[in-house]
């Protein structure tokens, strides 16, 4: 009985279920069924088109104590993300409370126009012209150190293994050009100006405003760009394949290059669906974790 | 006035620390653009200067070569950016607007998505376009990017279409308007602002997007800027530096143009709020 009053709903509101029905079908073909599919195919010896054997966890376990080069890309990770995430976070939020706080509404806007225009150019671009400043010869970073007579230190930053990581982590310096400082700029403007002159009058500015008020205020930016920030993290390497390769030897690997390299490189895709699922699980549970805890922290600073 | 004066100093310190940074983010741009009209040897013998002759004829050069990517990013990015205003808005709107049965279910199997990385999906979306026989064509990049882009868009928009005050509807109703007509007709038109914020954020992934059209596109004509540029320099056409740099200015230049023309809708849409957890 109730089954079929369920069923004559649905048959009520037909339309609903045309309105959404391009929207699941492009779901259910490019998004859920790679998906299963990366999931499934991570039990198996698969070379995505003609060998296909089951093998169990064999994939899973060679990932855990067998490959140290996934190991390496690891470390490597977790470096460029940590110091990403810091600079990533740090620098934006600095630059949009100094321009929260200029007076000068016509200047606001102009730095804003400024600092929006580097994140309208290709990402491409980016990483191309930054591999072109650290080029040995005709690079802007060896000829600067020349100029400045610190030649000595000129080098192929790219392709010295003991400094070739710290290279990709300074690229974008200063790490401001982006959406980011707006979002945040967005966040403090949605600041109550009552609040603000409750700061004033009770003498509470610069940081100790910074960390009562303004961040509270702003953490759900923050808490954001931190889960895209391990989302992006966790899996990037468009910036390894373009300008490295991983190399020189393995120093600036990661573990998106790694799951690439197996895919394409060698055609063992089912080892890389293998490291896919891994990504995925930790990136779930990531997540799940920010959303818990960095919001209680909210709620804990709230408080206090 | 002391004090006045005071806050002035604090006032021109931060303006300085802001064109410390603004110049430091600028200046790689500005040297892509003073080196673009350099010939090798300009190049060489005169590294930072600015010299004349100015060889404007390296844009005439690049631009030959990278027109048709930035043709064929443009015809990818209109395609599936409409597609996903359409597809999204009509997901969005029932949504927002309408209880059935299994609302729920459905919306999470949604926003379950967020969770899924691209690069588990990558391989096995690989085998797939491959099997479907649409490898190097121009809808092997519109299709994943619609399905892809329409899951935070619908997010927003969904968001933004229930704060619309019921009594619109209701009059619309009244007058005897169907369900898809007072979607377009009250809808849409109120959500403009919201709508190209989405718009805009699809462009920009889009734009960029590097690694699937890398492995997807293998036909030189097809290319689009991030797979055409990547391997210009060491490309059969062995271009000098300074051809180089003009080719890096060129495929920056369509949205910044694009931006300048619609900047209030830009910077609002980016800052309106719409971009929260």
């Amino acid at each position: 009985m109730k089954r079929r009053t369920v069923w004559q709903e649905i048959r009520r509101k037909e339309f609903v279920y045309l309105f959404l029905a391009p929207t699941f079908a492009l779901l259910a073909l490019f998004e859920y069924y790679p998906a299963f599919s990366a999931v499934y195919h991570s039990f198996f010896d698969w070379d995505g088109f003609y060998v296909n054997r089951f093998i169990g966890p064999a994939n899973y376990k060679e990932i855990l104590f067998d490959d140290w080069a996934l190991r390496i890309s690891v470390v490597n990770m977790l470096k460029l993300m940590a110091f990403g995430m810091a600079v990533g976070l740090a620098m934006p939020i600095l630059v949009a409370e100094v321009l929260f706080s200029l007076r000068s509404l016509r200047w606001k806007y102009a730095y804003r126009v400024l600092l929006v225009l580097p994140a309208l150019i290709p990402g491409i671009v980016g990483m191309l012209l930054w591999g072109y400043m650290y080029e040995p010869t005709y690079g802007l970073v060896n000829q600067l150190l020349r100029a400045v007579g610190l030649g000595g230190l000129a080098r192929e930053w790219l392709g010295d293994p003991r400094v070739a990581l710290y290279a990709l982590m300074f690229m974008g310096f200063p790490w401001v050009g982006g959406i980011g400082v707006l979002i945040y700029l967005a966040g403090l403007q949605n600041i109550p100006q009552e609040v603000l002159d409750c700061c004033k009058l009770d003498g509470a500015q610069g940081l100790s405003r910074f960390f009562r008020v303004d961040l509270p205020l702003i953490m759900g930016q923050v808490k954001l760009n931190v889960i895209m920030g391990f989302i992006g993290g966790i899996q990037g390497f468009g910036v390894q394949l373009i300008l490295t390769k991983g190399g020189p030897g393995f120093a600036t690997t990661v573990p998106g290059l790694v799951l690439y390299d197996n895919a394409f490189k060698y055609g063992r895709m089912g080892y890389a669906s293998a490291i896919g699922v891994c990504m995925f699980v930790i990136i779930m549970g990531l997540t799940y974790a920010n959303m818990k805890y960095l919001k209680s922290g909210i709620e804990y600073q709230a408080k206090s | 006035m002391s004090a006045k004066r005071g806050n002035s100093w604090i006032e021109l310190s931060k303006h300085i620390l802001l064109w410390i940074i603004v110049v430091l983010t600028f200046y790689p741009f500005a040297f892509i653009f003073i080196t673009s009209l350099k010939t090798q040897s300009q190049f060489e013998l005169y590294f930072w200067q600015v010299v004349r002759p100015f060889h404007w004829e390296n844009y005439a050069f690049a631009w030959a070569k990278v027109a048709p990517y930035i043709a064929n990013s443009i015809v990818i990015c209109v395609v599936a950016t409409t597609l996903i205003l359409v597809v999204s808005s009509m997901s969005a709107y029932v949504f927002a607007r309408f209880a059935f049965p299994f609302k729920e279910v459905l919306f999470y199997a949604i926003l379950g998505i967020v969770m899924i990385p691209g690069t588990l999906t990558l391989i096995t979306r690989f085998v797939l376009v491959k099997r479907l026989g649409l490898l190097d064509t121009r809808w092997v990049l519109i299709l994943p990017y619609v399905a892809g882009g329409q899951v935070f868009s619908i997010l927003f928009l969904r968001t933004f279409f229930a704060s619309i005050p019921e009594e619109l509807f209701e009059a619309a109703r009244l007058d005897g308007a169907s369900e898809l007509a007072s979607c377009l007709r009250i809808a849409i038109p109120l959500s403009m602002p919201i709508l190209s914020t989405v718009a805009i954020l699809n462009v920009l992934a889009q734009w960029n997007d590097l690694i699937w059209p890398l492995v997807t596109i293998t036909s030189e004509h097809l290319k689009t800027i991030p797979v055409g540029i990547a391997y210009f320099r060491t490309s059969i056409w062995r271009p000098e530096t300074g051809q180089v740099m003009a080719a890096y200015m060129i495929t920056s230049l369509p949205l910044v143009v694009l931006f300048f023309a619609s900047m209030r809708t830009f910077i609002e849409g980016l800052t309106s709020g719409a971009i929260k957890a």
